[in-house]
């Protein structure tokens, strides 16, 4: 097998029990494409030539350097970062002796220093007496090592007959994108083969639509909303019915392309204060029910930023009393990328003032029988948001 | 800190690596950790890298006739971990001094061989041994004795075109000795001076140091160890040796002195723990 230093070749790796297919070129380094490519955030570099650890992760169980790694050597590989090892919800052990012994300050070497450490105890060579040594690979310019060496020691004493495993909880969308220097490379889940996210050309007729797997795991932030629109149910959902209409109400959305069995491609931006994203995705109606009037759609959508987002969306249109409608919206919103830094508070508020406005916008496209013109700006959305949001910790504070 | 684009060669057999390496521009990718800080510092640009961790038969890791093999693919940390391996013990007394943990997962044994840095512990180890390294070029297969793999700091009697296939060991005999120690600023450097011993009860003890020059020194230290073999009784001995072997120039983390009198302590200790080793 031979990769040209101009090409990219496919590489199937699983990260945090995610199976993942990326194209990447030779030079390309595990750790960006971790940290750039998968928005795997959690895995640090610091001199990338293997001195200090920073970026330790497991690859087939074993710490390794990925900054000492092509991502192209990886083909095949099982790699767990510190974002599997465990999650802010469900820490693991080593996450939580690291709180509870003071055992970081500035945090930059806490990854490293967690997957060297779980590596360590899962090796079953761990010793009191070479423990500083055993440790050594990984550096740290803050603590002074004395509550690191401690919270590893704590961990081995207290779970002598073995480190629990990571908890393997993956941020649930893990969606390979493209990268500017590869083009052709894309998607990751099932969702292989798709175009490009920086051009979205036309879909080739003949091609086989891409396929979206629902996401697994914890979402990042659950939204359920109800509103009571004025118009009529059979006006609301021959609104909902119209992937068309339904998509121009949804605020900043766009949809580029029916695909066909209720597949489509489209745009979404979000503007969050200095934010700005731009997520190119699919969207999979899976489930269509006109007697019922109710619907599930299935969507993903990457942002160049190294952002991804994975939704499962049910809508529902129930006849009110008094001739109106009362719209049931629910996702599971999963976030994974930089934009998961934002925290589910956030992305749940987003979520939700964006479905109020999609209410808004179903309603009036169901009065007049056309697309919304009241369409919202993403800037709206990201005031009204960070105004939802501010005033919801005012209130706590209180 | 990123390496220059390189064309990357997965081969499926030694013969089609050997092709691979060809015209001199590529280069053998094996554990990478010393190659890829290499790269990413941008202090060579090979053409082609040639990464033979697949290639199968490279990853034999067996005791046979009194010997071990030890594939060019064979990592250190398996190497730390086997039971065949046990064979040659001084291997698991130097393993702990290479690197780190997390660099041994990745890095191999023949790599480190390859790569000769004059104050590697696994080239002194095989030098003291008196292992044998397998080599296969366009020219076919020939062995060199690990004490004349090395020609100068990272410099090896392999040509750009052959590729170190195994290692090979012998296995300890009954009533053999050994001692490794090194001195390093922190645990995972490299050594400013480090030794590895061999004594043979009923006669015979060798020392390789290392750090100490451009490559590992093997001596016959067999008189050495004639008449006081106790530490007080060896320095004198072992300083005056350490004082011919130092062949550095010093730097800001030791002078030339300071070297040879870390080898002078290191060589009397390592002998003795050897010595008693072999007549226990
Ligand atoms: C922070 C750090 C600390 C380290 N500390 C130590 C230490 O204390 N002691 C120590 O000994 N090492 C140390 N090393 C290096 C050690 O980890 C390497 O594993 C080893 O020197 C090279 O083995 P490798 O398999 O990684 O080889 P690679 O990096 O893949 O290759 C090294 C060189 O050898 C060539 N090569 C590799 N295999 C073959 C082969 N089979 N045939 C022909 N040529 C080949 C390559 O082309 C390259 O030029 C350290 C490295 C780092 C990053
Ligand atoms: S970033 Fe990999 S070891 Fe420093
Ligand atoms: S906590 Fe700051 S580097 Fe370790």
């Amino acid at each position: 097998m031979r990769v040209e230093a101009d090409g990219t070749v496919d590489v199937t790796v699983t990260v945090n029990g995610r199976a993942v297919t990326l194209a990447v070129a030779p030079r390309t380094t595990l750790s960006d494409v971790l940290r750039d490519r998968l928005g795997l955030t959690g895995t640090h570099v610091g001199c990338e030539h293997g001195v200090c650890g920073m970026c330790t992760v497991l690859l087939d169980g074993e710490a390794v350097r990925a900054c000492l790694l092509f991502a192209v050597q990886c083909d095949g590989a099982s790699l767990t970062t510190v974002e599997g090892l465990g999650s802010a919800d469900d820490q693991h052990p080593l996450q939580q002796a690291f709180s509870h012994h003071h055992a970081l300050q500035c945090g930059f070497c806490t990854p490293g220093m967690l997957m060297s450490s779980y590596d360590l105890l899962a090796g079953g060579t761990y010793s009191r007496d070479t423990l500083a040594e055993d440790m050594s690979g990984v550096l740290c310019r803050c603590t002074g090592y004395r509550g690191i060496l401690a919270a590893v020691a704590d961990v081995a004493e207290t779970h002598a007959d073995g480190v629990p495993p990571p908890r393997a909880a993956v941020p649930p969308a893990l969606v390979g994108r493209t990268s500017g220097a590869s083009p052709a490379s894309s998607l990751a889940l099932n969702a292989r083969k798709s175009a490009s996210s920086d051009t979205s050309p036309a879909e080739a007729p003949g091609e086989i639509p891409p396929e979206i797997t629902a996401p697994t795991g914890p979402p990042t932030a659950t939204v359920e909303v109800r509103s009571e629109l004025a118009s009529g149910v059979d006006d609301v959902w021959a609104v909902l019915a119209d992937f068309d209409r339904l998509a121009a109400c949804l605020p900043g959305a766009e949809m580029t392309a029916d695909l066909g069995d209720d597949r489509y491609r489209g745009r979404a931006t979000v503007g969050l204060g200095p934010v700005s994203l731009r997520f190119d995705g699919l969207a999979h109606v899976v489930e269509h029910d006109p007697v019922a009037r109710r619907m599930r759609v299935l969507a993903q959508g990457t942002d160049r930023g190294g952002s991804s987002t994975q939704a499962v969306i049910r809508l529902a249109a129930d006849p009110a009393e008094g001739g109106g409608t009362v719209l049931w919206a629910d996702a599971d919103v999963h976030l994974s990328g930089r934009v998961a830094q934002f925290g589910r508070a956030l992305a749940g508020d987003v979520s939700r003032r964006l479905f109020e406005q999609f209410a808004e916008a179903v309603d009036e496209a169901a009065r007049t029988g056309e697309a919304p013109t009241t369409r919202t700006s993403p800037l709206r959305l990201a005031l009204g948001a960070l105004l939802a949001r501010i005033r919801r910790l005012v209130q706590r504070r209180r | 800190m990123k390496a220059a684009p390189f064309a990357y060669h997965r081969p499926d057999s030694v013969d089609e690596a050997v092709d691979a390496l060809a015209g001199g521009d590529a280069k053998v990718l094996a554990g990478g950790q010393s190659l890829v800080p290499v790269l990413a510092m941008r202090l060579g640009r090979p053409g082609t890298l040639v990464d033979i961790t697949r290639v199968p038969g490279l990853d034999d890791l067996e005791v046979t006739g009194g010997v071990l093999r030890i594939g060019a693919a064979v990592r250190q940390r398996t190497v730390e971990r086997s039971e065949a391996a046990r064979a040659v013990p001084l291997i698991g007394r130097a393993m702990p001094f290479v690197g780190h943990r997390e660099l041994r997962s990745r890095g191999t044994v023949c790599g480190s061989l390859a790569h000769a840095d004059p104050a590697a512990e696994l080239p002194a180890v095989a030098a003291c041994l008196d292992a044998t390294v397998v080599l296969r070029g366009p020219r076919g297969t020939r062995e060199v004795p690990a004490r004349e793999l090395v020609v100068g700091a990272m410099t090896t009697a392999a040509g750009p075109d052959e590729l170190i296939t195994e290692v090979r060991f012998p296995a300890a005999a009954p009533g053999d000795g050994f001692g490794f120690a090194e001195i390093a600023r922190r645990h995972g450097d490299f050594a400013l001076a480090g030794v590895a011993v061999h004594v043979r009860r009923g006669g015979g003890a060798t020392l390789a140091a290392f750090g100490v020059s451009d490559r590992p020194v093997v001596r016959d230290v067999t008189a050495l160890l004639g008449t006081d073999p106790t530490e007080a009784g060896l320095r004198p001995s072992t300083d005056a040796l350490a004082d011919e072997i130092v062949d550095t120039a010093g730097d800001s983390h030791g002078s030339r002195g300071y070297r040879a009198r870390l080898l002078g302590v290191l060589a009397a200790r390592e002998l003795v723990r050897a010595y008693r080793e072999a007549h226990a």
